[in-house]
């Protein structure tokens, strides 16, 4: 799959209501750019009274998991480094300007939003005092895709597992993205009782990019032993994602008998 | 191939996004040593309400969520001569309240490495991460104003 170049930037932001702390907030969770408009844009918010150092820059990485199932970023560049400025709560607009002939499909990278926080003042001791003073900087990474000509998603889902683990059931499969674009959706498991009734359930956004085989725990916590069947679906429905970026295709579904001891 | 990206900031009146859309991290709280002594070892642990680092999260529920310290060894002396005093963390020094609870951490892990976290089940959810550490002043630690930058790398998937 190739890669989004890299390219650094920008920005700043002054206050608004008070609170305290030092950062920012950022929407979307992702952001999508499409070949005709070549552009898009994410929102920076300031909640603090004093200006914040905003620095942006991207990187090449995507989701994988490992082998326990955890979720992990794999890069392979580092972000690129920025110099500061300072303003208002913003949008920020993104062009991309891909070379002649790029190649249909969908281009990965992460934006990395930095963010500077406020010097501690060093306090004031005697000339033999040893003062001390940390500064922090905090750095919020969400995904960034550029998108040209058609594409398409899809993903295989095999090899459903659990097993219980002190008050949950923890869930494993094995999911392999299909077609030429990540598969963004959600997860949704249910724990369903030998009535039919739904006693425990999970939804949890998801990013399929190549092969990865996440883990999930359901609550177990109050339900009596026996047999159970554990409902698993991946649908492409993202409520944090504009609906005009999330490729649609139809849910995937399995489904195991679990017994609770 | 490389598709080349201009980043503009544009100045907008629009309406904040949906909490649901939002990522946040918050710096609410610097791990704090204040002042040392020279040959005094003085230890900050991630449960110490006053004195540990915090940051806050905001993000959409069950949310897997990527956190990277990195952290210095020493912090270097303003000024001449000079100096660097060492800065020590250990295997139990990072904590996870989902309740943003300095007393309520039902995750501790080693700072050095990453850690994922799986945000709460509940509606935009938020949550704390605490941060504790150690400095070892030497017995012949010139005085002075020391300085260091810890980074935290949050990456939501």
């Amino acid at each position: 799959m190739p890669r989004l170049g890299v390219v650094p930037l920008v920005v700043a932001l002054g206050g608004a209501a008070p609170l305290a702390g030092q950062g920012v907030l950022v929407a979307p969770h992702a952001i999508y750019i499409d070949h005709a408009r070549r552009s898009g844009t994410v929102t920076l918010y300031n909640p603090n009274p004093a200006p914040a150092e905003i620095t942006i820059s991207t990187a090449f990485g995507y989701p994988v998991t490992d082998s326990l199932g955890h979720f992990a970023l794999r890069t392979v560049d580092q972000p690129d480094s920025t110099l500061p400025s300072a303003a208002g709560r913003q949008t920020v607009r993104l062009l991309a300007t891909p070379p002649a002939g790029l190649p249909d499909g969908e281009y990965w990278a992460r934006l990395i939003i930095s963010t500077r926080g406020g010097k501690l003042p060093i306090t004031a001791g005697s000339d033999t005092a040893v003062r001390v003073q940390l500064n922090l900087v905090v750095n919020t990474n969400i995904g960034l895709a550029y998108r040209k000509g058609p594409v398409a998603t899809g993903v295989a889902l095999s090899m459903l597992r659990a097993r219980r683990v002190g008050d949950s059931l923890v869930v494993w499969s094995r999911l392999q993205r299909q077609g030429s674009a990540a598969y963004v959706g959600t997860v949704r498991a249910a724990l369903v009782d030998s009535t039919g009734r739904v006693r425990s359930t999970l939804t949890a956004p998801i990013g399929v990019y190549f092969v990865m085989e996440p883990r999930y725990a359901l609550s177990t916590a109050g339900l009596a032993a026996g047999s159970y069947w554990l409902r698993y679906e991946l649908v492409t429905e993202r409520e944090d994602l504009d609906p005009a970026v999330v490729l649609r295709v139809p849910p995937v579904r399995d489904s195991l008998q679990v017994r609770l001891p | 191939m490389r598709v080349s990206l201009t980043i503009f900031s544009l100045v907008l009146g629009s309406a904040l996004p949906l909490a649901a859309q939002q990522n946040g991290v918050f710096q609410i709280r610097d791990l704090a040593f204040g002042t040392v002594f020279p040959g005094v070892s003085s230890v900050i642990s991630r449960t110490d309400a006053a004195n540990s680092g915090r940051f806050d999260l905001s993000g959409k529920k069950n949310r897997d969520v990527q956190l990277t310290f990195v952290l210095p060894a020493v912090m270097t002396r303003t000024g001449l001569p000079a100096a660097t005093l060492p800065l020590a963390f250990g295997a139990n020094d990072a904590g996870y309240s989902p309740t943003q609870a300095v007393g309520n951490q039902t995750v501790t892990w080693d700072p050095r490495a990453p850690q994922t976290l799986t945000l709460p089940n509940t509606p935009n959810p938020k949550v704390s991460i605490f941060l504790g550490g150690r400095v070892n002043p030497a017995v012949n630690q010139p005085a002075g104003s020391y300085t260091g930058t810890v980074v935290l790398n949050v990456v939501f998937f």
